[in-house]
C-alpha cells in the first residue's frame, strides 16, 4: 500500500469535512478530539472539545455539585468515547492543524529545502510544554471565576487562553475566507498579551513546520490530553519485539522523531504521548509483521518485507543511467 | 590449493547440486585461480569491515572491495607480522597485504575502528605501501551520543572519499546507489524464502558462496548470476528436488565469519547430514538482512538513514552489550524452524569468544541446542571438529527421530 | 539368535563388542591400535568370533565408532565416540540406576558428556588438544618412576600425607617436574597420587562445564586405576560407578546402535 498517497487522499476528505462540513449541515458535536474551530461558526463540521472545556470550566466550583457537574462528565465521557475509537490517528489523518502542517512539508520538499531536525538533547524538555499548556488551559479558566490559593480572580480575557494563542483560531477560518482574527486587541493589558502571543505562535507555527515536520505537535495540548485516554483506545499500533533488528527505519520516517518505535523492544503498545499514528513507521519497517495497526482486534496495515521493497522502489533494477545530476 | 579443494569439494560431494551456481564457482576459479581482474579501471575502494557503507561507496562510481581473507597461506604469513594468538582472519588480511597478490588492487583502503585486531592492522598494512584511512566508528549502538558520532563520522567518510575520487556526490547518484544495493538485498531475502520451506533446495554452503562473491563481484553481474539461481530454484521446489533428507538438522550458524576457501566446518555440517538454512555471520546474512529506508531522498536524508542503519541494526560482538545478536539468532531458530545453532568462534578471536558464554546461558534458557567450536585456519583440524560437529547433529538427528 | 559389532578404533586401543538381540554383551576384546589399525581391526574382530564360536555372518550389523572409525568401511555405518559412549554408559549401567554424567579418559584424549532423563546427549566438553588428563599421561609418568601403569593404583593408597602438587600444565614438562620431585627424595607413592589430583583437577573442570549430575560413570582405560578413580572422587565430591569393563563401554554402545539401526532399517 502507497501510505503517502492514502494518507494524502483521506486527509482531504478529513479537512474538507472538518473546515466546510458545517455547510452541508455536518456537525459531528462539540467534544472532539481535534481542531475544530467554532471562530469558523458556519462552516466547521464540528468543534473542539478544549475550546468547549475552556468555556465549560470557567463557572464557580459550586455549579459543578449540581447538574452542570454531571453535564461536564458527560462531555469528558463522549470526548474519551472519540479518543478511544481512532486514538491519536486524529492528530495523523484528521486534525486540519496537522493536514496544513504536512501540506507546508510537502510544499518544502518541492522547493528541495533540507528539513531542521530538534537536537536530541533537547527533546525532552521539549515534551514537557504540552503538558504545562493543558494545564494552564485548564486551570486559568477555572481561576476567572474562583478564587483559588488567595488569589483574585483571573481577568475575564482569560476565559479561553488557549484560544487566544492558537494557531487554528486564526488559520481555520482563513479557508473560508475569514482573515479577521489575525489581529492585536489593544483595549485592555490582558488582551493584549494573549492576542499578540497569539499573532507571534501562528508565524512561529506557519514558518516552524515549514522548516521542522510537524512542528506544532510537540507543543499541542490536545495531544496531551488524549494520551491521558489513549491506552484503552481500540486503534492500536503493536510491535512485535523480537522481530526488531533495532535499523532505526521507522525512527528516520517519523515525523515526530520518536525513538521509542526503534529502541523499544520489550512493549507491545507503543503510542507514545507525541505519536500521531501517521503510520509512517510501519511503512518504513522492512522487517516482517514486526510493526502493526490494529483496529478492535483486525489488522489494518502491517509492515511486511514485500511492502517495503515496492515502497522503496527496490523491486527492480537501475539501468545504467547517466549520472548527471 | 586451497581454493581449487574448496571449490571441487562444493561441485562433488554434495547432493543434488544447482546448475546456476556453476556460473559461482568459476567466478571464484577465475578470481583465485587465474588471478582474473574484474573491475579494470573502476576505482577499488578496499573495505577492512562490513561497516563502511557499499551505497555511498557505489554513488561515485567506484567499487567496494571486502578485504577480509579466508586463505591459510595468507594466514601463515600474517603470523610472523602479528602475535601468534592473533584472530586468523586479520593476520590472513594483514598477510595478503604483505604479499601483495591481488587480482584488483585496491587504491585505498578504509578502516573502521570495530575490533582491536583490525583496529591495529591498519598501521601494520600501511608499513607496506597501502593508503589506510581510520573511520570513526563507535563501540556502543544504544545512546544518542553514537548515533550522532557515526552520522558525523559518515559524513566525513563522504567528504574524504569524495576528495579522493575527485568527485561530487549527487543526490541521484545516492539514490541509484541506494537502490542498487536494496535490489541486491532483496534477491537475498528472496532466496531465503526457500530456505525457510521443510524442503531445502539450496545448501547452506552455496549460500555462503553466493553472498561472499558480493565482496568483490561485479554488482550487475551478481545480481544477474543470483537471478538465474532463483529461476532454478522455482524449478527446484516444483520437482522437489531437495539437498538435505527430512530427518536431516536444521542449523542456524553464527559466529566468527567462514570466509572463502576456509568453508571447513560449514562444508563438515553439511557433509555430517544436516543443513545450514540461516547463518548470523559478516560475510552472509549482515550484508543484506536490513535494508534502508528514506523518508526524504535528499543527500543529508539518505546519509543519515544509511549511517544508523550500519550503526544501530549491526549485531557485530565488538558492542558492549550483545541483546540484539542473542534476539537475532533466537528469531533466526524461529522463523528457519532450526534444530540447533552452531557457535564457531576463532581461536584469537576476543570479542566472539567473550560473547559465547552469553550466547549460550540464553540459548539454554530458550531450550536451543547449542554448539560451540573453536577453529582457526590450519588445515589439520579436521578430526576433532568432526567429532564435535557429528556428536551434535547425531544428537539432535536423534532428537528429531524421536519426535516423529 | 542374531549379533551386532560394535568397533571401537581408537589411537591407541581397538575395542570390539559382541551384542545380542537382548542388548546383552556376550563378548569383547581388546588389542593396540598399532600402525595398522585397518588391518589391525579385522584381525581382532575375527579372533573374537573365533573365540565366541561364531562366524562373520553371524553379525548382521556393524558399527564403527572412535578416532578410526571412517577408514573401516566395511561397517554399516560409523558413528561418533560421544553418541556410542552414551548409549553404552546406560546399557552397561542399567542395573546400578540412571546415568547422567559420562567421563571418559582415553588414550589421547578425554571428555565429558551430559544426558538428559531418557539418555540423549544433551552437552559435551572434549579435551583433545592436550595429552594432560589423558591416559598418555599416566604411561608417561609410570615409566619415569619405573613402575607399571597397572602398578600406580596401589601406589596411590599407599602414599602418606597431603597429595604433591603438579604444577605444568603441559604433561611434556611435568615428566621433568617429576623427575625433580623424586630429586628432591619423595617417594614414589606421594608423586603418584600428586599424578593423579592432578588428573582428577583437570578433569573436574572438564565435567563442570557440562553439568555434574547424579548417575556419574567414569569409563575408558584409566578408570582401572582406583587410585585415579579414589581422586577424581574426592574432587568432584560424588560417587562415582565403574563398570566392570570400562574400556568397551563406547564400543558396546555402537553395537546397541547397531541393533536400533537393524531394526529400523528392516522395519520399512
Amino acid at each position: 500500500m502507497n501510505l503517502n498517497k492514502v494518507r494524502f487522499t483521506i486527509q482531504v476528505i478529513t479537512f474538507l469535512l472538518i473546515v466546510y462540513g458545517g455547510y452541508i449541515g455536518l456537525d459531528l458535536g462539540d467534544k472532539l478530539p481535534t481542531f475544530a474551530c467554532v471562530f469558523n461558526p458556519e462552516g466547521t463540521g464540528g468543534k473542539c472539545y478544549l475550546g468547549m472545556i475552556q468555556h465549560d470550566l470557567d463557572h464557580p466550583w459550586q455549579a459543578f455539585l449540581g447538574f452542570a457537574g454531571i453535564a461536564f462528565l458527560i462531555s469528558l465521557f463522549i470526548f474519551v468515547l472519540w479518543v478511544w475509537v481512532l486514538n491519536k490517528a486524529w492528530c495523523g489523518y484528521v486534525c486540519p492543524l496537522g493536514t496544513m502542517q504536512d501540506w507546508l512539508t510537502s510544499l518544502r520538499k518541492k522547493l528541495k529545502v533540507k528539513f531542521i531536525e530538534y537536537d536530541w538533547a533537547n527533546r525532552e524538555s521539549i515534551k514537557k510544554v504540552k503538558w504545562i499548556l493543558l494545564i494552564l488551559l485548564l486551570l486559568l479558566p477555572f481561576m476567572v471565576s474562583n478564587s483559588l490559593l488567595g488569589l483574585p480572580k483571573l481577568p475575564g480575557g482569560l476565559t479561553m487562553p488557549f484560544c487566544d494563542i492558537c494557531p487554528g483560531r486564526m488559520l481555520i477560518p482563513a479557508f473560508v475566507g475569514d482573515f479577521n482574527q489575525f489581529y492585536i486587541d489593544f483595549s485592555n493589558p490582558t488582551d493584549l498579551i494573549m492576542t499578540s502571543l497569539g499573532m507571534i505562535v501562528v508565524g512561529l507555527f506557519i514558518v516552524g513546520s515549514f522548516f521542522k515536520k510537524r512542528f506544532f505537535c510537540y507543543f499541542c495540548p490536545m495531544a496531551a490530553f488524549q494520551y491521558i485516554f489513549s491506552k484503552q483506545s481500540l486503534f492500536k499500533l503493536y510491535k512485535d519485539g523480537s522481530k526488531c533488528t533495532k535499523c532505526g527505519d521507522c525512527y528516520n520516517a517519523c515525523d515526530m522523531d520518536i525513538l521509542e518505535i526503534a529502541d523499544d523492544i520489550k512493549n507491545k503498545n507503543l503510542v507514545t504521548e507525541d505519536c500521531t499514528l501517521c503510520l509512517k513507521c510501519v511503512a518504513a519497517c522492512p522487517e516482517e509483521g514486526c510493526l502493526e495497526a490494529n483496529f478492535a482486534g483486525k489488522t489494518i496495515f502491517k509492515s511486511t518485507k514485500e511492502g517495503f521493497i515496492l515502497r522503496m522502489a527496490m523491486n527492480q533494477q537501475i539501468q545504467k543511467e547517466s549520472n548527471n545530476d | 590449493m586451497e581454493a581449487i579443494n574448496t571449490i571441487n569439494t562444493m561441485k562433488d560431494e554434495f547432493k543434488n547440486p544447482i546448475a546456476a551456481m556453476d556460473a559461482f564457482y568459476e567466478l571464484y576459479e577465475d578470481v583465485y585461480c587465474k588471478q582474473k581482474a574484474l573491475h579494470e579501471d573502476a576505482i577499488k575502494v578496499g573495505t577492512m569491515c562490513i561497516q563502511i557503507p557499499s551505497e555511498i561507496i557505489y554513488a561515485f562510481d567506484a567499487v567496494p572491495i571486502r578485504l577480509c581473507n579466508g586463505f591459510y597461506t595468507d594466514d601463515d604469513i600474517g603470523s610472523d607480522l602479528l602475535p601468534q594468538k592473533a584472530c586468523p582472519l586479520v593476520k590472513a588480511t594483514v598477510g595478503h597485504f604483505a604479499s601483495g597478490n591481488f587480482s584488483d588492487k585496491p587504491h585505498f583502503v578504509y578502516s573502521p575502528t570495530t575490533c582491536d585486531q583490525k583496529t591495529k592492522a591498519g598501521a601494520t598494512i600501511e608499513g607496506f605501501g597501502y593508503e589506510v584511512i581510520d573511520v570513526d566508528f563507535p563501540r556502543m549502538k544504544e545512546s544518542e551520543i553514537s548515533r550522532e558520532y557515526f552520522r558525523q563520522s559518515i559524513r566525513e567518510f563522504t567528504v574524504d572519499l569524495s576528495r579522493r575520487i575527485g568527485k561530487k556526490l549527487t543526490r541521484k547518484r545516492l539514490k541509484n546507489a541506494v537502490h542498487k544495493i536494496g535490489y541486491a538485498q532483496s534477491l537475498y531475502h528472496k532466496l531465503c524464502e526457500y530456505r525457510k520451506k521443510e524442503h531445502v533446495t539450496i545448501s547452506g554452503n552455496d549460500m555462503f558462496f553466493i553472498t561472499n562473491a558480493f565482496f568483490f563481484d561485479k554488482i550487475d553481474s551478481w545480481t544477474e548470476k543470483t537471478q538465474r539461481v532463483l529461476e532454478e530454484l522455482k524449478q527446484r521446489e516444483k520437482e522437489n528436488i531437495t539437498v538435505a533428507a527430512k530427518v536431516s538438522p536444521r542449523i542456524v550458524y553464527t559466529g566468527s565469519p567462514p570466509i572463502f576457501p576456509n568453508y571447513k566446518i560449514p562444508m563438515l555440517i553439511e557433509q555430517s547430514d544436516a543443513v545450514i538454512v540461516a547463518d548470523e555471520t559478516c560475510s552472509s546474512n549482515r550484508m543484506f538482512n536490513d535494508m534502508v529506508a528514506v523518508d526524504e531522498w535528499n543527500i543529508y536524508g539518505m546519509l543519515d538513514s544509511i549511517a544508523d542503519k550500519y550503526l544501530k541494526a549491526c549485531t557485530c560482538p565488538i558492542f558492549t552489550k550483545n541483546d540484539d545478536r542473542i534476539r537475532r539468532i533466537i528469531d533466526l531458530v524461529k522463523t528457519y524452524s532450526a534444530d540447533g545453532v552452531v557457535y564457531q568462534a576463532f581461536a584469537g578471536c576476543t570479542v566472539y569468544e567473550l560473547e559465547q558464554r552469553s550466547v549460550l546461558e540464553a540459548m539454554e534458557k530458550a531450550g536451543i541446542p547449542i554448539l560451540y567450536l573453536e577453529s582457526d585456519y590450519s588445515p589439520s583440524q579436521g578430526g576433532q571438529l568432526s567429532t564435535r560437529v557429528e556428536a551434535f547433529i547425531e544428537s539432535l538427528k536423534m532428537k528429531k527421530r524421536k519426535q516423529g | 539368535m542374531k549379533y551386532f559389532a560394535g568397533i571401537d578404533i581408537g589411537s591407541t586401543a581397538i575395542k570390539i563388542s559382541i551384542a545380542d538381540e537382548n542388548k546383552d554383551l556376550i563378548g569383547h576384546k581388546i588389542s593396540a591400535s598399532g600402525s595398522m589399525f585397518y588391518k589391525y581391526a579385522h584381525e581382532t574382530l575375527d579372533a573374537l568370533l573365533n573365540e565366541l564360536g561364531l562366524i562373520k555372518e553371524d553379525i548382521v550389523y556393524t558399527v564403527a565408532t572412535g578416532y578410526g572409525r571412517k577408514i573401516f568401511k566395511e561397517a554399516n555405518e560409523n558413528i561418533s565416540e560421544i553418541t556410542a559412549n552414551a548409549i553404552g554408559a546406560r546399557a552397561a549401567a542399567r542395573e546400578h540406576g540412571q546415568i547422567k554424567t559420562i567421563i571418559n579418559i582415553g588414550g589421547q584424549d578425554s571428555k565429558a558428556i551430559s544426558l538428559d532423563d531418557e539418555g540423549s546427549v544433551v552437552n559435551f566438553a572434549m579435551n583433545d588438544r592436550c595429552a594432560a588428563g589423558t591416559g598418555k599421561f599416566l604411561d608417561a609418568c609410570a615409566m619415569n618412576l619405573e613402575i607399571g601403569v597397572e602398578e600406580l593404583g596401589n601406589k596411590h593408597f599407599e602414599s602418606t600425607g597431603t597429595p604433591l602438587s603438579i604444577n605444568s600444565t603441559c604433561a611434556v614438562f611435568a615428566e621433568s617436574e617429576i623427575i625433580g620431585l623424586l630429586g628432591n627424595e619423595h617417594s614414589v607413592e606421594d608423586i603418584v597420587c600428586g599424578v593423579h589430583y592432578s588428573i582428577a583437577k583437570r578433569i573436574v573442570k572438564l565435567v563442570k562445564r557440562v553439568g555434574v549430575k547424579e548417575g556419574i560413570y567414569f569409563d575408558g582405560g584409566p578408570a582401572l586405576n582406583a587410585g585415579l578413580v579414589n581422586a577424581i572422587e574426592n574432587e568432584l565430591g560424588k560417587k562415582i560407578f565403574i563398570p566392570r569393563y570400562p574400556q568397551i563401554t563406547t564400543s558396546y554402545g555402537a553395537a546397541i546402535i547397531g541393533i536400533d539401526s537393524y531394526h529400523y532399517e528392516n522395519k520399512l
